[in-house]
């Protein structure tokens, strides 16, 4: 069934572009550093030059390796886009199905929660936790992402459920007494597998570019490198007033690849998972 | 509100302490001073009193419009503070997300209805990725081109640094130079996401039975066009309302990358000296300015929905 | 007198894996002053049907073949800019199938008269205004409506507006597509006698009604088509098709409807095994073959002629062809 799925997924131009871009800079991230072994944090070389033989990418301010900062950037990035996805993937799936599926009080109070936390501006929340956090590690900073961003997954789930919910399987899966978290793991959220996908891929998205944001105001991991910090360092040495393009033009540019194909991958799932009903 | 006070109170380290050994440093005063000096700024800023006085302390103190003085920025009230640089904040934001949105939307609307036309073919992609294209970094571009290599607008700031803010023309176009750039970079990289959204909608109802109806009546195509966008109009002005938080968000940030002196700029030095009181003042202004737009807007929907107006409850 | 003709038309979706033939070698006759029901199972082919023949056709479905002409006019030979100008809404208009969605919710009722009426004539607000007022009183319909907004009404007056909106233009021929589907039997009647006060004020002249229920039919219609698998299997006078029909798929239809009338009781209750044909791979020869009682082997293998019985009377199908029936 899963190499049927993926015959047909290929079959659309999107998915494949998108895919394309995406693991190729995935691979990038995975395998460069083991291949090009030079220390993203460490001062090799003298500070500020362009790119040239010796360093692909140049050097920044401290003498530091940008390849080599790219290279490191790109694997925790997509890292924390990843775990942070997760999270939140985890967090409105949970609170969307059980709301959707309890209904009653339960449905009441956990959307009250939704609410509020969506109300909130997530960007403001998350630099407000993430400034009182002395010590961010990666895991930290997915964390802070993700457990600010699940408002719009809880609610699109719950109201999957809730049209899910009454029908016929669910009916007799109830007859035969299963109890209800099993009927939500082994019933309902099967059925929405894909949307729920979909979501993880938006998520991971959303969570990459957050994490840039964070790092942008100074709220990134303390230690280590991704590349919202790297993007944080050229801004606070005024890379670009100065005209140091090689500094903060590739990691941007690889974020916005890295999110734009995420973004393309998702439209081409929507397009294969929801029919048209409407030709042309 | 709870979760303003509680979240910077939850954390451990001590303000004052940095604010102390800075005065220190500069006055060099003797120890006597430095405990009167330390017993004076607990008082003011209540760090000694048990927390649930605190909190009462603070809702009353808000709720009176005083949101207490700046650590920082000692002695400056947070209030006074926010006021000077929020101005320039909003003066970004609201217009330029007017601004984005209105040409989003129409930008996406036109794709939507040449759709599989080369514009749309070529337009489409680009939305995609301006939509992901974080401000900052497109600001940061802007920035090197526009500013460093051509020379055409200014390097930041909000002003000419030597200038005091006036009402004359001269400032006011000076002012705008140095407005034009973050202006752009925040409606470049929004229109993105306005316009996927509209063209989404108008592929949608382009399809839709009532639009299919009035075309078999005869009428002309550039009046369904107009009903087409009227009813795509309306999720995207919910949409305007859950936006203000993220274009707020970016908008920060893009201050930064411009040095401009706005709210963004402020809070970032708010979060390095640990600013408590400049923090919460900073974001409860912004949440509230937040959730008033998001008033209006739901009042201009339900005056343009006319289901709304006429208390459709549901079939 | 002809008021629709249509010969030969082939009307075809476009689908990933081939086409699906909707509407394949379809001819048509009606005349002036002619209720005509279309009936036939769902998925049958006869909205495409019907809307192919006003050429109201958007991708993927495409019209392949066939002269369509009404009122002396050729409509298949039209570019879509014409159609709109002189031939929708003022020689035929539509009533489309679950018309309660057809209306604008966020417009009202006069709003769309308005836009309809100046599409076709250039005429002053308060001329629309008495135009709509009084077309609404003489078709007994409330004109408090023209100010309301379609969900302010209910289910019924909402099918019965769109009915008045399609016919503001008088247009010659109204084709109505299961306009009682979706309603109760009392709803059913006013729209019902809506339709007739239709014809009989003249406001229109011929009228085709798609539906799937054949006894709405009995009170209505003065012809009836049968339709199966995209092609039209008989059409003739209704007490003809309901008392007297030839071909074996209109028996079968016309006797799993249960009506209290000795003559169809007694022929007992029968429905029709099987299912309908997939329309992207139909079966060869005659589309009703797999399911028919009475098949033969000419039947799996060549498709069956024409036969006019008697004038106004056509049947296809090879038994009566052969004169077995």
């Amino acid at each position: 069934m899963v190499s049927q799925l993926l015959r047909d997924l290929t079959r659309i131009k999107k998915f494949d572009l998108s895919i394309a871009i995406f693991s190729s800079i995935l691979m990038i991230g995975l395998v460069g550093p083991m291949v090009y072994q030079v220390n993203p944090t460490k001062m090799i070389g003298p500070p500020e030059i362009p790119p040239s033989d010796k360093y692909p990418l140049g050097t920044d301010s401290y003498g530091r390796d940008l390849l080599a900062q790219l290279l490191h950037g790109i694997r925790n990035s997509i890292y924390i886009g990843a775990t942070a996805a997760a999270i939140s993937l985890a967090i409105g799936v949970t609170i969307g199905a059980l709301s959707g599926y309890k209904g009653g009080v339960t449905d009441s109070s956990l959307m009250l929660v939704t609410d509020v936390v969506c109300a909130l501006p997530s960007i403001m929340l998350m630099m407000l936790i993430a400034a009182y956090l002395k010590e961010r590690n990666p895991m930290l900073v997915a964390l802070v992402i993700g457990i600010t961003s699940w408002p719009w997954v809880a609610r699109a789930v719950r109201s999957q459920i809730l049209s899910l919910k009454s029908r016929e399987f669910i009916y007799m899966s109830k007859m035969a007494g299963l109890s209800d978290s099993k009927i939500i793991f082994q019933d309902l959220l099967p059925n929405m597998a894909s949307y729920i996908f979909m979501a993880f891929v938006l998520l991971m998205s959303g969570a990459m570019i957050a994490e840039a944001g964070l790092s942008m105001i100074g709220l990134g991991v303390t230690r280590g490198v991704s590349l919202g910090m790297i993007l944080y360092w050229a801004q606070l040495l005024e890379s670009v007033r100065r005209g140091l393009w090689w500094w903060f033009i590739p990691p941007g540019a690889c974020l916005v690849a890295l999110a734009t194909s995420l973004l393309l991958l998702s439209t081409a799932l929507d397009e294969y998972f929801s029919p048209r009903l409407k030709g042309g | 509100m709870l979760i303003i006070f509680a979240l910077p109170r939850a954390v451990p380290g001590n303000p004052l302490s940095t604010l102390l050994s800075r005065i220190l440093q500069q006055a060099q005063a003797n120890p006597e001073l430095v405990k009167a000096v330390y017993k004076r700024l607990m008082e003011e800023f209540g760090v000694g009193k048990p927390l649930h006085v605190q909190f009462i302390d603070f809702i009353s103190r808000t709720l009176r419009g005083d949101l207490g003085t700046s650590i920082a920025f000692y002695p400056r009230k947070v209030s006074e503070i926010v006021a000077t640089y929020l101005p320039w904040t909003l003066g970004l934001l609201i217009p330029a997300t007017l601004t984005s949105w209105i040409i989003g939307n129409i930008l996406g609307a036109l794709a939507g209805y040449k759709r599989k036309s080369a514009f749309d073919n070529v337009m489409l992609p680009v939305f995609l990725t301006l939509s992901q294209t974080p401000y900052y970094w497109l600001a940061m571009i802007l920035l090197y081109v526009f500013a460093v290599t051509l020379g055409i607008f200014p390097l930041g700031g909000g002003y000419s640094s030597g200038r005091i803010p006036s009402l004359t023309l001269e400032f006011i176009a000076d002012a705008a130079s140095h407005y034009a750039l973050p202006f752009l970079s925040i409606v470049l990289s929004a229109i993105g996401s306005w316009a996927i959204g509209m063209r989404v909608m108008v592929i949608y109802e382009l399809g839709a039975d009532y639009v299919n109806y009035a075309d078999s009546l005869g009428l002309p195509d550039t009046k369904l066009l107009r009903y087409v966008f009227k009813n795509s109009m309306l999720p995207q002005i919910t949409g305007l309302a859950l936006s203000f938080g993220t274009m707020l968000g970016g908008s920060l940030i893009t201050e930064l990358v411009f040095s401009y002196p706005g709210t963004g700029y402020l809070l970032f030095r708010a979060i390095t000296t640990l600013d408590y009181p400049l923090i919460q003042g900073i974001f409860i202004l912004l949440i509230s300015t937040l959730l008033l737009a998001n008033l209006i807007v739901d009042f201009v929907y339900a005056y343009i929905d006319p289901r709304i107006r006429t208390g459709y409850v549901g079939e | 007198m002809t008021l629709l003709e249509a010969e030969h038309v082939k009307a075809y979706y476009r689908v990933r894996d081939g086409f699906v033939k909707a509407v394949d070698d379809v001819s048509l006759h009606l005349d002036r002053d002619v209720i005509m029901g279309l009936a036939g199972e769902s998925g049958c082919g006869k909205s495409t049907l019907v809307n192919t023949l006003m050429l109201n056709i958007r991708p993927p479905l495409h019209l392949i073949d066939g002269r369509i002409t009404l009122d002396g006019n050729l409509l298949s030979k039209m570019d879509k800019q014409t159609l709109k100008k002189k031939v929708w809404g003022i020689l035929v208009s539509i009533v489309p199938q679950a018309a309660l969605n057809a209306l604008m919710p966020t417009k009202r009722i006069i709003d769309l008269v308005r836009d309809v009426i100046r599409a076709h004539m250039d005429v002053s607000d308060a001329e629309i205004l008495s135009m709509a007022r009084r077309r609404f009183e003489e078709l007994n319909l409330p004109v408090e409506a023209l100010n309301m907004y379609p969900h302010e009404l209910s289910g019924g007056m909402r099918q019965r507006a769109v009915i008045a909106i399609s016919t503001l233009l008088n247009p010659k021929l109204l084709i109505v597509d299961e306009p009682t589907s979706a309603l109760d039997v009392s709803t059913q009647k006013q729209v019902l006698r809506l339709l007739i006060d239709l014809r009989r004020a003249k406001i229109i002249e011929s009228m085709i009604f798609v539906t799937h229920d054949i006894a709405v039919l009995r009170q209505i219609a003065d012809k009836i088509t049968i339709m199966y698998a995209g092609k039209i299997v008989e059409s003739a006078l209704t007490d003809d098709i309901l008392y007297n029909s030839k071909h074996p798929y209109t028996c079968g239809l016309i006797n799993a409807v249960m009506t209290p009338e000795p003559e169809v009781r007694r022929r007992g209750l029968m429905s029709i095994p099987g299912e309908p044909p997939n329309l992207l791979n139909p079966p060869s020869g005659c589309r009703f073959h797999p399911r028919c009682p009475y098949a033969m082997d000419i039947c799996k293998r060549e498709e069956p002629p024409l036969i006019e019985v008697k004038e106004g009377w056509t049947v296809t199908c090879h038994l009566v062809a052969l004169g077995k029936r």
